[in-house]
């Protein structure tokens, strides 16, 4: 069980739970299994991330992009540190913008 | 701590000296006028908005812009003025005559590119976050993101030398930009932003956010528009979107993210929404710049 962003989600994957969309209103429901219509009409009705069984034994780790290796990460978020001094991480915003700003400075090689 | 003012400047008299010299085009008035009465007709505002060449051109680059991502071509302001909206279209002009009327502004400070580049960016964040939270007009977060830091430009055209100090000073100390104006000069760039918006009779809709971007929590009439702007904000700061006069990321108010409701993950999305919509919206609206 896991919430996994709409963008990582796959044909085949099962839910957890219910589906809503933004009002509450029930999609699918859970156990089902995804079928890429589902997928589509997530993504028409604002659904953001959806609670997926087994999350975990899939190998799907969402605080980290396949593509970037920990050293980078750790090197990017390191230079961020002045930049970020005020912005108040022990807040989860915080964190989760942190981690955008590190993962988009190794993707673009800014420095 | 308190430390000598560097500048005898109130923020009334800065606007008293800044609305002689930037107005906002007689346009925008009539343009506003024609859409608040209520016998107006469709045909009507086209005809203002193509009186404006420089304006139309604009509002039609937009309109076929991805930011709207509509499947035709939009060719025609009648056409435009029909898709987008009346009030929608009222608050890109706004936008737009803004970003024209300081043009002119000295470039040794701030690099008026990277300028409106975090502010048009701040723009399309908080539209984009205006369309998750499902609110009407988004536009009125666009204009509102583009316009929240305005404050810094005034206070670069008529009061330079402080301004460098308050820079200088604010990096030096490794304190936030707004706080050291507040520190130094006894206001802040979103007091005297939204107190030119009000002298130009902008909406409380727009000048009320602008004032409280850093202070969420002080905004009374539009709390919900004042969180957005806040939080697009810092996630331009963040990201690095363009810059100001701000060096750092701002201090979160945690309260505004609370509000709107949202699970942290939909920031991802919405960077991914928003990235591609920068540039061109950004060379579209500063053109002529």
């Amino acid at each position: 069980m896991g919430m996994i962003p709409l963008d990582a989600l796959e044909v085949g994957m099962v839910l957890a739970s219910d589906v809503q969309d933004r009002n509450g209103r029930l999609l699918l429901g859970g156990g089902a299994e995804l079928t890429g219509k589902h997928l589509m009409i997530f993504r028409t009705w604002g659904v953001i991330e959806v609670n997926i069984a087994g999350a975990e034994d899939l190998g799907y780790d969402a605080k980290m992009p396949s593509d970037v290796s920990l050293e980078d990460l750790a090197e990017a978020r390191k230079s961020l540190d002045g930049l970020f001094m005020h912005a108040g991480l022990e807040y989860s915003f915080v964190q989760e913008l942190l981690r955008l700003a590190a993962i988009r400075k190794v993707n673009h090689g800014v420095s | 701590m308190a430390s000598p003012k560097v500048t005898s400047m109130t923020v009334e008299r800065l606007i008293e000296e800044t609305r002689t010299v930037y107005s906002l085009p007689l346009f925008y008035a009539r343009l506003n006028d024609a859409i608040n009465h209520p016998r107006t007709s469709i045909s009507d505002i086209t005809r203002i908005i193509n009186e404006d060449q420089g304006l139309s051109a604009c509002i039609l680059k937009l309109a076929n812009s991805p930011m709207f991502g509509y499947y035709s071509k939009v060719d025609s302001i009648l056409k435009s003025v029909t898709i987008i909206g009346t009030q929608q279209l009222r608050d890109l002009a706004l936008a737009s005559s803004v970003i024209k009327v300081f043009r002119g502004i000295p470039k040794e400070l701030l690099s008026m590119e990277q300028f409106w580049k975090h502010s048009i960016s701040c723009g399309i964040i908080a539209r984009c976050l205006a369309t998750y939270l499902r609110e009407g007009n988004v536009e009125r977060y666009f204009v509102t993101g583009i316009l929240h830091d305005v404050g810094q430009l005034v206070m670069c055209a008529a009061m330079p030398d402080a301004m460098t100090l308050t820079i200088t000073s604010s990096k030096d100390n490794r304190q936030l930009y707004h706080l050291t104006e507040r520190q130094l000069l006894g206001f802040d760039h979103a007091e005297v932003g939204s107190s030119l918006f009000q002298a130009w009779k902008i909406p409380a809709s727009v000048y009320e956010p602008v004032a409280c971007h850093h202070l969420p929590g002080n905004a009374k009439l539009f709390p919900l528009e004042a969180a957005v702007i806040h939080l697009s904000d810092l996630i331009c700061q963040g990201l690095e979107f363009g810059a100001n006069a701000e060096w750092c990321v701002s201090s979160l108010d945690e309260s505004a993210w609370q509000r709107l409701g949202l699970p942290t993950g939909i920031l991802e999305t919405i960077v991914k929404l928003a990235e591609p919509q920068i540039a061109e919206t950004c060379a579209i609206l500063t053109e002529e710049i």
